[in-house]
């Protein structure tokens, strides 16, 4: 019998799953607007037809290219084959608020401006968090810890857009030290200068703080009680006895305490992911929370449904990664995992 | 947070003292809700005085760009934001509990499909399925806005009912009613119910915080509740009428403040009953 390695096993499991979550999300998306009793879709349609009346051409050709994409004129089973299928070729319709724009390339040129601000932001909060966790868990019952836990809860409850209003306010608006809204100066015209790269830095700062401030919070507040059992363990107080230094053995706690943390990383992205869209909408950034915002407010619904599926899309191969990651740092599943 | 929360219940975090300031925060802020506005009786939505003028001893919290008073607003919106807050994590809580109950009593294939279900909603981020689903709605009323809230909210309560369960279903109480002939049903309401009802009642304000914040972040996108005010309506006209840069901050800071203090007060509760509930994690 061939023994494949459990590490591979452990992926494509995962990869499986994460492929049946998107299945089912798809699903979801297309069922929402037809489950919904009046049809919004519909309802829109009928809206967009009135005005064809009004006003020919362009209105007219919106139409068309509606009731082509939605189908709604066709079964149930054929839309959803049709939606499907046009997916998978890379189509996701076509905006209304911006026809005749496609929704891929609206969304593809907001999302980098989402992901440059997401990913260093997770990432430093995961790192700034951890360490503070770890250190309150080590000066517990002392002053520190007193001193940090508090704060810790009270950042894990605070919404990051509403620290943005309040960062803005301050440092912008009060203070004008940092710029009050976009992500450069509305003159210049992105390239690859160290003039817009300074100016595109100085606007990144208070969107990058207000959820790297909100999210060490969570973070810390998990690493602290992790590290606080950790340190009960045997082995901590065996390596005590054996007069192992106080910052060795913290380095194998924080090592072994770590671990779940990774999955955390995981799970909270889309939270964040949430919040920092909304965020976005404080800062007038113009990322896809930004563009998101425009299609709700014009109710440009497949340019909602395709901004959905790229972020999802986007999150979900972001949890393979970690799940990846996870299983190449954790010796347990890539040594002895073997299913159930 | 709320997936960040459920793991920080430990045993060193409160004492009773913390206990108190929360409780004292959380009542203060129930008193200005439900009280508040026989002491204090303005209309929220009517136009009373100057536009955008600064808090004085006429508008204790100043007004908005329409000249409504933002002390009444703040009023009407605790009592607007803990309504949706209350319904939503009662909504949570039911589908939570009864999933968790399902997957971890009956087991096998009910348990697999119940937790993969659980386990996909897990994955999808609450507050984008929540986008996308009011989206759809031109009318939301608070009681739309909650369930749109709940039906999103409840897989972390299914995870953890669900392990409870477990662990219950074979001690000696539980073979012992099953021998007597009592039927799945009753076992489940009088054997296990019973024994994981502090740990509902902690989940229950935790959802209940939570709710509130998600309800914040749906009426900031433009998809709140279209009817009444909440916390996170006021915040949404303050940022779409622009108050943060024109520096009105009585208009974005107060309804912040008391959305955080409400949440942050409901997690300190949770915590330190948890501690109380569970006599094992005390001490130490």
């Amino acid at each position: 019998m061939p023994i494949i390695s459990p590490f591979i096993i452990y992926i494509l499991r995962k990869g499986a799953f994460i492929i049946a979550t998107f299945f089912a999300f798809l699903l979801v998306i297309f069922a929402l607007p037809r489950a919904i009793p009046g049809n919004p879709v519909a309802a829109l349609l009928t809206q967009i037809f009135q005005q064809a009346q009004a006003n020919p051409d362009t209105v007219k050709a919106v139409y068309r290219k509606f009731l082509e994409e939605f189908g709604l004129n066709k079964p149930l089973h054929e839309q959803l084959f049709d939606f499907i299928s046009r997916l998978m070729g890379g189509d996701l319709g076509t905006s209304i608020a911006f026809y005749p724009r496609k929704v891929a390339d609206l969304v593809a040129s907001y999302l980098p401006w989402t992901l440059g601000l997401l990913i260093p932001a997770i990432l430093v909060a995961w790192a700034i968090g951890n360490l503070l966790g770890a250190w309150a868990a080590y000066r517990r019952r002392t002053r520190v810890d007193n001193a940090l836990l508090p704060v810790f809860l009270v950042l894990s409850q605070v919404p990051y857009y509403w620290l943005a209003m309040i960062l803005l306010y301050t440092l912008a608006v009060t203070a004008r030290v940092f710029p009050v809204a976009g992500a450069y100066p509305p003159a210049m015209s992105p390239s690859l200068t160290s003039t817009f790269i300074l100016a595109m830095l100085h606007h990144y700062t208070l969107p990058f703080l207000s959820i790297v401030i909100v999210a060490i919070g969570g973070w810390a507040i998990g690493m602290r009680v992790l590290v606080i059992y950790e340190l009960r363990s045997d082995y901590v107080e065996y390596s005590e006895l054996l007069g192992l230094s106080d910052k060795k053995i913290l380095g194998y706690v924080f090592r072994n305490s770590i671990l779940p943390q990774v999955t955390g990383l995981a799970l909270s992205m889309g939270t964040v992911m949430g919040g920092a869209l909304i965020t976005e909408l404080v800062f007038s950034y113009p990322g896809t929370g930004y563009l998101l915002f425009r299609a709700l407010s014009t109710l440009d619904y497949p340019l909602i449904q395709g901004t959905f599926i790229i972020l999802v899309s986007t999150l979900l191969v972001a949890n393979l990664i970690v799940d990846i990651l996870y299983a190449y740092i954790d010796p347990r599943i890539r040594v002895s995992y073997v299913g159930d | 947070m709320l997936r960040g929360v459920s793991k920080i219940i430990s045993p060193e975090l409160f004492t009773i003292r913390k206990l108190d300031a929360s409780l004292a925060v959380l009542l203060t802020i129930f008193a200005l809700g439900f009280v508040g506005s026989t002491v204090y009786p303005v209309q929220p939505t009517a136009v009373v005085g100057p536009l955008e003028t600064p808090p004085s001893q006429l508008y204790p919290l100043g007004t908005d760009a329409y000249g409504k008073d933002i002390l009444a607003q703040l009023i009407a919106g605790i009592r607007g934001s803990l309504q949706i807050g209350a319904t939503a994590a009662a909504i949570s809580l039911l589908i939570g509990v009864l999933i968790g109950l399902m997957a971890g009593y009956k087991g096998k294939i009910i348990d697999n499909l119940l937790m993969m279900l659980t386990d996909i909603v897990l994955l999808l981020p609450s507050i984008l399925l929540m986008i996308m689903v009011a989206a759809y709605f031109k009318w939301r009323d608070p009681l739309l806005v909650s369930i749109i809230i709940g039906i999103t909210s409840w897989p972390w309560v299914a995870r953890a009912v669900r392990s409870q369960t477990l662990s219950l279903k074979n001690r000696e109480f539980v073979n012992l009613s099953k021998m007597a002939g009592l039927s799945d049903f009753r076992i489940v309401i009088r054997d296990i119910l019973p024994n994981i009802a502090s740990y509902i009642f902690m989940a229950y304000v935790l959802l209940m915080s939570g709710a509130m914040i998600a309800e914040t972040g749906l009426s900031m996108i433009g998809l709140g509740t279209t009817q009444g005010v909440t916390l996170g309506n006021i915040l949404f006209w303050a940022q779409v009428l622009e108050a943060v840069r024109r520096g009105l901050w009585w208009w974005f800071i107060p309804p912040g403040a008391t959305l955080v203090a409400l949440a942050a007060s409901l997690l300190m509760i949770a915590t330190a009953l948890d501690e109380y509930f569970n006599p094992r994690l005390r001490g130490s």
